[in-house]
């Protein structure tokens, strides 16, 4: 970090701005079309940012939820409060069942001793290289044709799981190894049971991780589109899939479709404020003499 | 209380023994100490009987029932650790109490208790705070809580002073000896610093090596140690060793090294076994030589004071007898030159015999 009074280059300050222009920008344009009507979002001569502002595309959005009925929308589409309500389930399930496999995975590659254990924990990682685009097929074939999981909660539940597991037991490893043994020698000598230990002493140490793997794998499993398309049906689509779908060779509405993406993303960010309110650092501090 | 029983106790790591068979029996009520510099196997020995390690060989028995298979649950003991290892997220009364809510005991007595331990132990106005938010020794204080609020019958104690500085080592290790008189319990305590061991103990095990040397009462290891270990750990300063030879000077045991030559009291003729070659290590404390210009040559030292450490009401001299350093602890108002060649006078019934070979006391 520079001292202050010192002068920054320019340039520095140019690239800033470039930054924050790519990663604001996108999302402040949608922003702004999801308040224009349809005849303005194609009128060249309207400004980006300058109409007159309207809530109709949230409206037709939100028809079969509001109390009242926007006069605007002639037929309520129910797909979105459906969608959202998939979305939610199937990304809080698998985040929570990610979450549950994960620690309890890390904690038996950090403690536990047998044989193959590095070779176990260097090749869960090595898992997650696999790009998902690559699983779909033959995981399509599979839920599809073998287990008949296809357009269940079930089955791309498991899907979102074993694909951030690797990850989530990396990330948690590395919390868990900080962990002092003497703690867990210290609980265990209070009459804790294994499990105690674990649930008692060590699960509420690695809050912080437990934070972290928890917004990573719930981003993932919200955003996700490759596999939700494939192996979702109608009535179990989660948002990213219903957006696509409503760009159809008739009509491509951007305003329901910019409100629609708006609406995706505030779960996230709800999420990720709650969670990272947990990822504090010094979880350790006074536990051993350090 | 029950009794404690370690019986040829032996621990290995794959093919690397650590512990050579440790025997010993503890009696109830006793604090007992194991001392012994690092890498001795104190620490493995009170995690073996507190079953944080396996036993490799052998059994411990407490109360005469074998206990080398069960849990540390099973065990009955408390044990404080020496980096404390307190629950960080958890506050002080929750971790003084962690053991008793999980036995599920009821709320009114958790509280009660706590409270109890927490007034003895000044914690009082700290319940509510977590352990990151407290100094060295309230940790250290907390730890021990966390100990007593169970009603064990048995405490363990490794190294829990090490980690605190000097001044504060010295006041916990009162408190402990305060603590100790109120609460009648086994305790075994693991230390590496000899002074909390003749402090606190009533019985010292000394080990060296994976093995045990000798064990009594803080005196008996004092005034007798059975070799030229125990003899050099226990005491500070420590013993001075002096390469010497037995000699029948007309009809008289003597000892006699480079610049001395003593006179033994008639006791230890019959002391010396008949395999002993004569080579033998004379061990005399510094607190057994005083400055004494008349006294006789056959049961003094001429020394050259080398150096004069002074610590306050006693000064450590650092001498030189033909070579061979000896320190001598006298009191500070004692006239003293420096670079003279000065007499001092030995406590000749606190002459220590050691066989130079074997190391073992005669």
């Amino acid at each position: 970090m520079s001292a202050s009074g010192e002068k920054q280059n320019p340039a520095f300050y140019a690239l800033l701005v470039a930054l924050v222009v790519m990663s604001v920008g996108p999302i402040a344009l949608m922003l702004a079309t999801s308040f224009k009507m349809n005849v303005d979002i194609y009128d060249e001569s309207i400004s980006a940012f300058f109409f007159t502002p309207t809530i109709r595309n949230y409206e037709t959005v939100l028809c079969n939820v509001l109390w009242y009925a926007p006069e605007h929308v002639d037929y309520c589409d129910p797909t979105f409060g459906r969608a959202l309500g998939n979305s939610l389930v199937i990304a809080i399930v698998s985040t929570a069942l990610t979450l549950v496999i994960g620690c309890m995975a890390a904690y038996s590659l950090v403690r536990f001793k047998f044989m193959g254990r590095d070779t176990v924990s260097i090749t869960t990682l090595m898992m997650r290289m696999v790009p998902p685009a690559v699983l779909l097929v033959p995981v399509f074939g599979i839920w599809t044709f073998q287990f008949g999981l296809d357009q269940s909660y079930a089955g791309i539940i498991l899907v979102y799981t074993a694909m951030n597991l690797p990850f989530v037991i990396w990330i948690l490893q590395s919390f868990i190894v900080q962990v002092p043994i003497q703690l867990e020698e210290a609980a265990r000598m209070d009459g804790a049971n294994p499990m105690q230990v674990f649930f008692m002493v060590v699960l509420p140490i690695i809050k912080p991780g437990l934070a972290a793997a928890a917004i990573f794998t719930f981003r993932i499993a919200w955003n996700e589109f490759l596999l939700a398309n494939a192996l979702l049906g109608r009535s179990t689509r989660t948002v990213p899939v219903t957006i696509v779908n409503s760009i159809t060779e008739y009509d491509i509405d951007w305003g329901v479709i910019m409100a629609t993406g708006m609406l995706l993303a505030v779960p996230p960010i709800l999420f990720t404020f709650v969670a990272s309110r947990q990822i504090i650092t010094g979880m350790t501090a006074g536990a051993v003499k350090g | 209380m029950p009794k404690i029983q370690l019986d040829n106790l032996v621990k290995r790591y794959g093919n690397f023994e650590v512990l050579h068979g440790i025997n010993l029996e503890m009696e109830e009520n006793e604090f007992t100490v194991f001392v012994g510099p690092s890498g001795c196997g104190k620490s493995t020995t009170l995690r073996m009987i507190a079953g944080l390690e396996s036993v490799s060989d052998g059994e411990i028995y407490i109360d005469g029932k074998p206990v080398s298979g069960l849990e540390p649950k099973a065990r009955d003991l408390a044990m404080v650790f020496q980096d404390y290892a307190l629950y960080p997220h958890m506050n002080v009364a929750q971790n003084m109490s962690f053991a008793l809510r999980l036995q599920k005991a009821p709320k009114s007595e958790i509280n009660a208790k706590v409270k109890d331990v927490a007034k003895m132990l000044g914690l009082t106005d700290f319940l509510h705070r977590k352990p990151g938010e407290l100094s060295g020794g309230q940790r250290q204080r907390v730890a021990m809580g966390r100990a007593l609020t169970r009603d064990s019958s048995t405490f363990l104690f490794d190294e829990p002073l090490s980690n605190l500085d000097a001044k504060l080592r010295g006041q916990m290790r009162a408190e402990l000896a305060l603590m100790r008189q109120k609460v009648k319990k086994n305790m075994i305590y693991v230390t590496h610093d000899q002074i909390e061991a003749m402090t606190l103990a009533d019985r010292i095990v000394v080990m060296h090596g994976g093995y045990i040397q000798q064990q009594g009462s803080p005196e008996e290891l004092y005034k007798r140690p059975v070799n030229k270990f125990v003899a050099g750990f226990l005491g500070s300063p420590p013993m001075n060793f002096l390469d010497a030879e037995l000699k029948d000077i007309d009809g008289t045991l003597c000892v006699m090294g480079a610049g001395f030559q003593i006179a033994l009291p008639d006791g230890y003729r019959s002391r010396i076994p008949a395999s002993a070659n004569g080579l033998v290590t004379l061990g005399i404390r510094p607190s057994d030589l005083t400055y004494a210009p008349e006294a006789e040559e056959d049961q003094s030292f001429d020394l050259k004071v080398v150096v004069s450490e002074y610590i306050g009401a006693q000064s450590v001299l650092i001498c030189d007898c033909a070579g061979q350093k000896v320190e001598v602890e006298l009191k500070s108002d004692t006239p003293i030159a420096l670079g003279k060649q000065l007499r001092f006078e030995v406590n000749k019934d606190a002459i220590h015999l050691f066989d130079r070979e074997t190391e073992a006391a005669f």
